[in-house]
């Protein structure tokens, strides 16, 4: 099966996968020869069924899979395998899936611990930064992270994320567990932090709310990329729900 | 009154060293999964370590720094390079087996090679007594509640209050998380190990003078230090502190009051019933691991 064509580019691609087979296990590829892009400056939707490899593509790009063949590609080099602490370096965050702060540490810890690689006496005015943005987790700063709500969590993660101050943010799932309106709030920074010139690359299953907000969306199936489209055109794709429920895109015409 | 205050005293004096012996297995246990049951020979290999030193001409001081830098080493990191490291990805159970495995050789190793007779160890304080409030303390107690706690707390410091200690404990609640930062995992599981290993010699140098340097003497200090891990809550440092300080009061109690043929049985009983009805221990929090 092959994608659909892809709109004609209006940036240059700041991340590539050129026929990247990765996995879990030897045994076991979820990424099977997926070449695919995402443009600087726009947030890249990635969406498709259960298993089809949409976290392991933000996995093998920040170094936590590594590639068996194919090549993954930052900014034009080949980054496979680069370890997240030197991908960090070199302008990429990624926010996992699910729960990810340190419980037992305050929000101000947890803050300055994602600025781990930087110089000391760089993290008060990065930490303000942040800070500025979220004035949220300010109130917070003292408390312990876990006693924070969820969406204040993720505000947190993201928060820390951008103290290194990324050029590309990877984020996985970000509206698991929060409400209708929280999903509106962390969207909306999503698209504020992209209008600012940050790539964003996104995974989300809640896809009608993420598409209103993304720029382009990357339909995979099978590890495969499938349908390859300006946001705002696959809401009203047939295609969309029928790929959801472990259908197959329609050939490219 | 006072003879309960002397009891509780000395308890706690003796508790702490267990209480030292204890941290080591919470911290290996939160930052690496691993579960030490060679923690006792931990204790009795730099003790011999010391011994050997001594036999040189070094004084006692000279010995302990000198065998610190040796168990940092050989305790921490050959033994996260050499057992750990490879065996730690198919699971607790083996690297149980594993550290079983090290605690026998440990002993063989010492009786075969040294000496299977139990051997006078120095003690780093001076003989004699003083008395404060009708309680009489010896300076050996007193020396040792101070080096232990001064031990306890600065290691308390070192994980709350540094970028370092932070990043260690970040990395015990959530490894993957912490390698999303950008925290060398690795260099911060090695940091708890070689703790670990400063943490066993600083055991040894209190303990061996009361129990004397002998190849069969981890196995009292290390099921001791497990049970206080497990009784104060394995996933908590100040747990360890209050495991090893209840067995170590409890055991003076139960000897002086009950029989002191009870006294060896305290730690097991308090074990039990924690097990039972806090088996996350006294300070723990229910997580998914289990011990």
């Amino acid at each position: 099966m092959e994608a659909a064509p892809s709109p004609a580019p209006a940036t240059a691609p700041i991340i590539a996968f050129d026929k990247v087979v990765a996995g879990y296990t030897p045994s076991l590829t979820i990424l099977n020869a997926t070449t695919l892009d995402a443009r600087a400056g726009e947030i890249t939707l990635l969406i498709g069924p259960n298993g089809a490899g949409k976290s392991t593509v933000l996995k093998t790009l920040f170094g936590i899979l590594t590639p068996t063949s194919g090549e993954v590609r930052f900014e034009g080099a080949c980054v496979n395998g680069v370890p997240p602490r030197e991908l960090l370096a070199r302008g990429i965050a990624f926010v996992p899936q699910g729960r990810n702060l340190f419980g037992s540490l305050s929000v101000r810890h947890n803050l300055e611990l994602g600025g781990f690689t930087l110089p000391r006496r760089e993290l008060p005015s990065r930490i303000d930064e942040v800070l500025a943005r979220f004035p949220r987790i300010r109130e917070r700063l003292d408390n312990q992270a876990s006693t924070m709500s969820g969406g204040e969590q993720k505000q947190l993660e993201v928060g820390r994320a951008l103290l290194l101050r990324p050029r590309v943010l990877l984020i996985d799932e970000p509206s698991i567990g929060l409400s209708p309106k929280l999903v509106q709030d962390v969207m909306t920074l999503l698209r504020a932090l992209a209008d600012a010139g940050t790539t964003v690359l996104m995974v989300e299953q809640n896809v009608r709310t993420a598409l209103k907000y993304a720029d382009r969306a990357l339909v995979l199936e099978m590890g495969r990329l499938a349908l390859d489209r300006p946001a705002a055109t696959l809401l009203d794709d047939p295609d969309l729900n029928r790929l959801f429920l472990g259908g197959h895109a329609r050939p490219a015409a | 009154m006072a003879e309960f205050l002397q009891l509780v005293v000395s308890g706690i004096a003796t508790g702490a060293i267990y209480a030292v012996a204890a941290l080591g297995f919470t911290l290996m246990w939160q930052a690496a999964g691993v579960i030490n049951f060679a923690q006792g020979e931990f204790v009795m290999l730099p003790a011999f370590g010391m011994l050997m030193c001594i036999g040189v001409g070094m004084p006692l001081w000279l010995a302990f720094l000198v065998t610190c830098v040796a168990a940092a080493l050989v305790l921490g990191y050959a033994f996260k390079r050499g057992i750990a490291d490879p065996l730690i990805h198919h699971g607790v159970i083996p690297l149980v087996i594993a550290t079983l495995g090290v605690s026998i050789a440990a002993k063989s190793f010492v009786r075969s090679g040294y000496s299977a007779m139990a051997q006078q160890f120095p003690s780093p304080f001076p003989e004699g007594v003083f008395h404060v409030a009708g309680v009489t303390v010896s300076f050996a107690d007193a020396g040792t509640l101070v080096i232990a706690g001064a031990i306890v707390l600065s290691l308390q410091a070192f994980l709350n209050r540094t970028v370092t200690g932070r990043a260690m404990q970040a990395v015990a609640q959530n490894t993957e998380s912490a390698r999303v930062l950008g925290i060398d995992v690795s260099r911060m599981v090695l940091y708890v190990f070689v703790i670990n290993a400063l943490l066993a010699c600083v055991a040894a140098l209190l303990i061996t003078p009361i129990y004397l340097a002998k190849f069969d003497m981890g196995e009292t200090i290390g099921t001791k230090a497990f049970f206080a891990a497990i009784i104060g809550g394995f996933n908590q440092t100040r747990g360890a502190l209050l495991g090893g300080v209840l067995i170590g009061v409890m055991e003076n109690v139960v000897g002086y009051y009950l029989s002191p043929a009870y006294k060896e049985g305290v730690a097991l009983v308090l074990f039990l019933l924690v097990i039972l009805f806090r088996p996350e221990g006294i300070l723990g929090r229910r997580e998914e691991r289990k011990v």
